[in-house]
């Protein structure tokens, strides 16, 4: 009870909420649709709806799960979406592999390190992209964003069971990726 | 003692479920912990890379949207009234004004009938005989001429 009406309370600075919850939110979107200004976006969208949305907020789940619950709507949304689909193909500002891969800070590593960590991100970077959708997302919110299984169940709306079922397919096509 | 973790139990330690049978064989298996090791690394990578470009995206300023006007305004109730009135008032108007004119032409139908029922009224009536009897009329005029043609000549 204490921790919902902390929660609630949280909501009352949303200027503060979104420059704590803004890099999570771009994050999750970036890693989702693949493209800066869809992302940037999206995650706009995202603090809009919460900040309209905030007095339905009942501190059931934490902010960042409540937000990362609308993210991930906002993502399912954008997916249906054909004219996004159709756009997404034109666009110059799609994120490709090399640059994801690119984005690595260079912490000390031997230049063949530093090549050999690009090379694994880059192959994480593809396999999350045939990914399906909700594998995509469990993966990145569990492995990206830390979360655990409950909180992640909570934001995606589904069963506990299901998101384990999801995630480990998703680390099983990862690995296979890697593998090849 | 199981020979190496197979592709579904590495990826069963990854999601979490670790059994004690998974957590001795990695211990004592060099392989398999190298592998699993090897994994949770570039996973690791992956979220360094994802992290850092999301530090250096812009954050947006937040400026307080502005609060949306309510929808129920008295101009706006008015309007919506008058549009609705004006909708239900047109498909009356055009009844009424259906019924107005089926109405005149029944008038008018039933004014034709009555001139001329009393036009055939006023031809019988100024008729001398029945039209049946017309012939005799005919006959008894024709008669009572020729006896006054006699009478004169006698």
């Amino acid at each position: 009870m204490a921790t919902a009406i902390a929660s609630s309370r949280e909501l009352d600075d949303f200027e503060s909420v979104v420059r704590l919850y803004w890099p999570k939110v771009f994050r999750f979107a970036l890693a989702s649709l693949r493209d800066r200004h869809a992302a940037e976006s999206l995650a706009q969208d995202c603090f809009f709806k919460a900040y309209r949305a905030r007095g339905s907020f009942r501190g059931e789940a934490s902010v960042a799960t409540w937000l990362m619950q609308i993210a991930v709507n906002l993502v399912r949304d954008r997916a249906r979406d054909r004219r996004w689909q159709f756009w997404k193909r034109a666009r110059q500002t799609a994120v490709d592999a090399t640059s994801a891969a690119g984005w690595i800070r260079d912490r000390g590593a031997s230049p063949e390190d530093a090549a050999l960590i690009r090379d694994q991100v880059h192959a994480v970077w593809e396999a999350t992209r045939n990914l399906s959708e909700r594998q995509r997302t469990v993966f990145l919110l569990r492995f990206v964003e830390d979360m655990d299984l409950l909180e992640i169940a909570a934001a995606t709306g589904l069963k506990e069971g299901t998101v384990k079922i999801h995630l480990f397919r998703a680390v099983q096509a990862i690995r296979e990726r890697m593998t090849k | 003692m199981i020979d190496h973790l197979s592709a579904e139990q590495i990826s069963q330690w990854m999601v979490g479920e670790r059994t004690p049978q998974l957590e001795q064989h990695i211990e004592e298996c060099t392989a398999c912990r190298g592998e699993l090791a090897q994994l949770e690394s570039t996973i690791s990578q992956f979220r360094m890379a994802m992290r850092d470009p999301a530090n250096l995206a812009p954050r947006p300023e937040w400026r307080e949207p502005a609060p949306s006007a309510s929808w129920f305004t008295w101009p706006r109730m008015v309007l919506t009234a008058t549009a609705l009135a004006a909708l239900l008032a047109v498909p009356v108007s055009w009844r009424v004004r259906a019924h107005e004119q089926a109405l005149r032409e029944e008038a008018a139908r039933s004014a034709m009938a009555d001139s001329q029922l009393l036009e055939s009224v006023d031809a019988e009536i100024s008729q001398a005989v029945p039209e049946p009897m017309e012939p005799l009329v005919t006959l008894a005029t024709w008669n009572s001429s020729s006896a006054e043609q006699n009478q004169k000549a006698h």
